[in-house]
């Protein structure tokens, strides 16, 4: 039995090369002695072949040849074009720059470094002076690779979400504090929502194209970066509300550095720094101040500094 | 070695590798290991392979190729000799780099790298990188650039560092290699000249820094990834039960796994803690129905912080 690079090496070829389409009998009788014998170990030789080229891009055609010797057999070939990437004409110093800014991002992706060999780039390595560290592990990249298909064509996606099945127009995909996010019209509310990709259930499938228009949205806007501005519970507040919260030095400077100084309500003798912090979100708010440890204390309004207080008891009386 | 690597990782490689070496007929051995990731002998391995394929009704090698004193040599090209096209997700980690270097500081927003993946775009009948449908949302800091200048100049800068288990600052001298961004967070990865070690540190911790206007040679030393601290497996794992509403408070940090209990109103999260001081914090950001499983010496931290935090509002 030859080894199975050479028989892939092989098949390739003669779907690439051949003329007309092949039938299974074909294909095994030209590739002499590369096929097991007889007809149920070669042909599930030859369809495990055909998933693994086709899962590393290849495309393979296939129909069923009508009349003739070979009536009702499948046969396969592949067509040139759709194979083979276009001439892309890339100057050397674009090819450089697409190669560095995955160096920079996407440093360490098999795809990515797959994609750069086909545009005759070499290794992305990993030695850019300023990087960003993109979360994609390889099962939420073929979700988003889909969703952004479908967003590229106009295309309907139905998912799982919440236990329930959804119908969705898909707007854009948004890369937010580490998450990635689907802004998309909800057919059945007709509204806007924002979708967790890590969070869809599967089932996912995509719908013909140019079936909707795409308006132009500012995906940053979708919704809120910050929790605290998302009202989600019933005890968070529609309006906006506004705590003071004292912090002590340093880390009241590191913060006026981080908002800036329009926040400050009030500067103390002591370096310490009243903040004026706007919220929706009590659970948010409660803890963005824990966060801080002891260097942080809630001023007001009293509902929350109660809150606070509250919730640091319970823990400490906890059995 | 050879047996680790797949057939589909080796005939990928090749249908990369044949394409490259046509254009250019004879290329140094080792160079095109270099490129392509591999070792000399592996190259060798899969260039032989492939120089036996041959289908009638040629009657020699359909891929016409001989290894020679550590130099690949190509003759006429038939088939493979053009890249196989990208697939959709290969396209789809190619425009997340580029928008994503997009928004990095110091990337030309107008230069080659908008008119390299636009001309790819084409190509590809995709969006060109101004359609809005995909965001990488990186807000910067105004201390990023100050840095990023620091480690294109190899400068020696002094930072004012600011350290939560201890609560104060201490100065520290460094080398800044690299800036980034990891969930919305920057970081500053470089020498720490006291130790002579790779440090990494937060900018939003960093009080000051000042320029010391000495400088070092560029070093080729390698950098660890971006994030790849949070994988060392040799860090300690907590496991931490709350209940499943409170998962958004905890997801956001590097964690390994979630489990969610029966009934899925709680979930156990296994997360690295590399310092006790931060898992504290954590404990008491989640709460009274939250609880460290394991280590059970850190079963106590949450309620212990929550403590010191009350005497706060105690006195006050």
């Amino acid at each position: 039995m030859a080894n199975p690079v050479e028989r892939l090496t092989n098949l390739l070829a003669l779907l690439l090369e051949t003329s007309a389409p092949l039938s299974l009998h074909q294909i095994t009788s030209e590739l002499t002695g590369m096929y097991p014998e007889g007809v149920s170990a070669s042909r599930g030789q030859f369809e495990r072949d055909k998933r693994l080229l086709r899962e590393i891009g290849v495309p393979i055609e296939t129909e069923v040849a009508v009349g003739g010797d070979e009536a009702g057999q499948t046969r396969y070939w592949i067509d040139r074009d759709r194979y083979a990437l276009a001439e892309l004409d890339l100057d050397d110093d674009e090819r450089r720059a697409v190669q560095l800014a995955v160096a920079a991002t996407r440093s360490g992706s098999a795809p990515a470094q797959a994609a750069l060999w086909k545009l005759g780039a070499g290794l992305a390595g990993s030695d850019a002076m300023a990087a960003a560290s993109v979360p994609n592990p390889p099962q939420l990249t073929s979700t988003l690779a889909v969703l952004r298909e479908a967003i590229a064509a106009r295309s309907v996606v139905e998912l799982g979400y919440r236990s329930l099945a959804r119908v969705l127009e898909p707007l854009g995909l948004l890369l937010r504090n580490g998450f990635w996010y689907l802004v998309a019209i909800d057919g059945e509310h007709g509204e806007r929502r924002t979708f967790r990709v890590d969070r869809i259930e599967g089932g996912l499938s995509i719908g013909p194209a140019g079936a909707f228009d795409r308006p132009r949205v500012d995906l940053g806007e979708a919704f809120p970066a910050d929790p605290k501005l998302i009202a989600i519970s019933e005890s968070d507040s529609e309006s906006l509300m506004t705590a003071v919260v004292r912090i002590d030095e340093p880390q009241a400077g590191l913060l006026e550095q981080h908002l800036g100084s329009s926040v400050i309500h009030r500067r103390l003798d002591d370096g310490s720094i009243e903040f004026a912090i706007e919220y929706r979100n009590l659970e948010a708010m409660r803890a963005w101040v824990l966060g801080f440890g002891p260097d942080a204390e809630v001023v007001g309004p009293d509902e929350l500094r109660s809150e606070v207080v509250a919730w640091l008891a319970s823990m400490v009386a906890r059995p | 070695m050879s047996s680790r690597r797949t057939s589909e990782q080796r005939l990928s490689r090749l249908l990369v590798m044949l394409p490259w070496l046509m254009e250019r007929e004879s290329v140094p051995l080792s160079e095109v290991a270099e490129r392509f990731g591999l070792s000399d002998a592996e190259v060798t391995e899969d260039l032989e392979l492939a120089s036996l394929c041959g289908l009638p009704p040629y009657a020699d090698e359909l891929i016409d190729l001989y290894i020679d004193d550590g130099v690949v040599y190509m003759g006429v090209p038939r088939v493979f000799t053009r890249p196989l096209q990208l697939t959709s997700v290969e396209a789809f980690e190619l425009l997340v780099a580029v928008r994503a270097a997009l928004r990095l500081p110091g990337v030309d927003r107008d230069g080659a790298l908008v008119r390299g993946f636009d001309k790819l775009a084409a190509v590809l009948g995709e969006p060109a990188v101004s359609d809005g449908d995909v965001t990488i949302e990186i807000e910067q800091p105004p201390a990023v650039d100050e840095l990023l200048e620091a480690v294109r100049r190899a400068e020696i800068v002094d930072i004012e560092y600011w350290s939560p288990p201890q609560d104060m600052t201490s100065p520290r001298r460094m080398v800044p290699r690299q800036v980034f961004t990891d969930r919305g967070r920057w970081y500053v990865t470089g020498i720490d000249v006291a130790i002579d070690q790779i440090r990494t540190f937060r900018i939003d911790r960093i009080v000051s820094l000042q320029r010391t206007g000495d400088f070092v040679d560029p070093s080729d030393d390698e950098l660890p990834a971006p994030g790849e601290w949070f994988q060392d497996p040799t860090v300690t794992r907590a496991r931490v039960r709350l209940p499943a509403s409170l998962v958004w408070l905890i997801e956001k940090y590097p964690i390994d796994e979630i489990e969610y209990l029966t009934g899925a109103d709680r979930a156990d999260v296994v997360l690295p803690v590399t310092s006790e001081h931060w898992l504290a914090r954590l404990m008491v950001r989640l709460g009274p129905a939250a609880e460290v499983v394991e280590p059970e010496r850190w079963r106590d931290l949450g309620r212990t912080a929550a403590e010191a935090i009350l005497g706060r509002y105690d006195s006050g």
